[in-house]
């Protein structure tokens, strides 16, 4: 339990160093590119595909439930606010985490363990400010961007089942969808998601630099860097989904 | 020239240097022989403040390091290349890359200029056909003959090398010695070499030390260390196959 508290002790601190670090230049622009791409268009088919499964399952475990009440007419405005809402972030979150949080943590663990984050330093390159910066605001920045996109998709998968089974045409279901939306669903849900991006780059890295040892540290370093993202993304979560219901409700 | 007194540094309980003290003059090459573990590498470490020692002094060139004080800390690494022991390549990068990205940040070189002197010093080291290359699809020796370039194209004034020849077969190492030792010769640079490679040592140093129990011990060339009774020196100088 020490060994926990003291993990998330320096957790805090290395999480805190970005924002000094990251408004001082040289600012890494073509590294940020090259993450933006890691991060956002090579996250592009799994969203894809999770998005549209999501609003597809959603939709058809509810449908049956609403049906009994003759509430079907309601599905669009249910699916639409929950995934907008909570289903949408925290998903999209846990699947980039799994596929981002790893890869960052494997990949700065190895250079750890290599020596190439000694030899940036030895060449005058702050290995902070190359390697964590330009990931934190890659995750910053494309994950919002993601979870607006799986949102739609999962809102078309739900479409998809209403239309199959012939409940509700486009029209109606477009106008449903958007009269259900307001901003207190949208703002909340979007806003955090530039906390959840955050947390998934920087604990990667953290894992990262933190690695010891040789392949095993690696190994080490990407499997802690998921687990404690995600754990992460939860708990934070949590707060934020309090913290939206105070200031939007 | 490099100054180091009474350097300490422990790991934990584990008591690395005890009060190491050693001097190297401008334009020689020193070698530290010891075994492993011994604090060789993390005497070179200490050098360029990768880490940070317990108690003692280190003066390059009148500028003490101090890995609290960030300027004077990247004054000293501006005349420093530094030779890893595995060649510490960044494995995202081309061999040519490797070259240019240490001398835009360390030079603050324009691209053009920095890619017309890391190929210079690329085909110097023997790897004019690889440039394209990455580190991946290089063998251990020419992995070392980047990483020297590397260390090189900045042209530092100091050379730290770390092990520059383990892992390598007798011949490789041989022909890696020689080319530090021609690549000093025309430079002129002041260089640590770390090693347990005697042949390598033999090859390249002007001096030699011991490192044995956190200490240097028995500094001297390495014919006066060759004719020393002390079991410790002796091992390093017994042919393999007596």
């Amino acid at each position: 339990m020490k060994k926990f508290f003291a993990s998330l002790y320096d957790l805090t601190s290395f999480s805190f160093r970005f924002f000094k670090e990251g408004a001082v230049p040289p600012y890494e622009i073509g590294e940020f590119a090259g993450h933006l791409e890691n991060f956002g268009s090579r996250s592009l088919p799994l969203v894809s595909a999770i998005g549209l499964l999501m609003g597809l399952i959603l939709a058809l475990q509810t449908k049956p439930t609403f049906e009994r009440f003759g509430a079907e007419s309601f599905l669009p405005a249910m699916v639409a606010i929950s995934v907008v809402r909570e289903l949408g972030p925290v998903i999209t979150a846990l699947i980039v985490a799994g596929r981002v949080s790893g890869g960052i943590g494997a990949e700065i663990a190895s250079m750890k363990v290599t020596e190439q984050i000694d030899a940036l330093e030895v060449s005058s390159v702050d290995p902070y400010r190359y390697l964590v910066v330009p990931r934190v605001l890659a995750g910053i920045f494309a994950l919002p961007l993601l979870t607006a996109y799986a949102d739609l998709l999962s809102i078309i998968g739900a479409f998809i089942v209403m239309y199959v089974t012939g409940d509700m045409g486009w029209q109606l279901f477009t106008t449903s969808t958007l009269h259900s939306l307001s901003i207190a669903d949208v703002v909340p849900g979007i806003a955090k998601t530039f906390v959840f991006g955050f947390i998934i780059a920087i604990v990667g890295s953290y894992f990262g630099f933190r690695a010891k040892g040789g392949t095993e540290g690696v190994g080490k370093a990407a499997t802690s860097a998921v687990v404690f993202a995600s754990f992460l993304v939860i708990v934070t979560d949590l707060v934020l989904v309090k913290i939206g219901i105070l200031i939007f409700e | 020239m490099i100054e180091i007194t009474r350097l300490v540094k422990s790991f934990g309980s584990l008591n690395v240097l005890k009060g190491m003290e050693m001097r190297v003059e401008k334009g020689e090459i020193f070698s530290i022989l010891g075994k492993s573990g011994s604090g060789k590498s993390v005497t070179l470490k200490c050098i360029v403040g990768l880490v940070v020692p317990d108690a003692g002094d280190i003066v390059v060139d009148s500028v003490r390091v101090d890995a609290d004080d960030r300027k004077s800390l990247a004054a000293v690494r501006k005349k420093i290349g530094y030779l890893f022991q595995g060649g510490a390549l960044y494995d995202s990068m081309t061999i040519l890359d490797n070259l240019i990205f240490n001398l835009s940040r360390h030079r603050k070189m324009q691209r053009s200029e920095a890619a017309d002197r890391s190929r210079h010093y690329l085909s110097l080291v023997g790897l004019k056909e690889s440039l394209n290359k990455l580190p991946s699809e290089l063998s251990g020796g020419m992995k070392k003959r980047a990483a020297l370039a590397r260390a090189l194209v900045i042209e530092p004034e100091i050379l730290l090398c770390d092990e520059p020849t383990t892992g390598l077969d007798p011949i490789t190492s041989r022909e890696i010695s020689e080319l530090i030792g021609s690549l000093h010769q025309q430079f002129h640079v002041t260089a640590i070499v770390v090693t347990h490679d005697i042949l390598c040592a033999g090859i390249l140093s002007d001096r030699a030390g011991v490192l044995d129990d956190g200490m240097l011990k028995y500094t001297g060339s390495i014919k006066e260390l060759a004719a020393i009774q002390d079991e410790e020196v002796a091992g390093y100088f017994k042919s393999p196959l007596q």
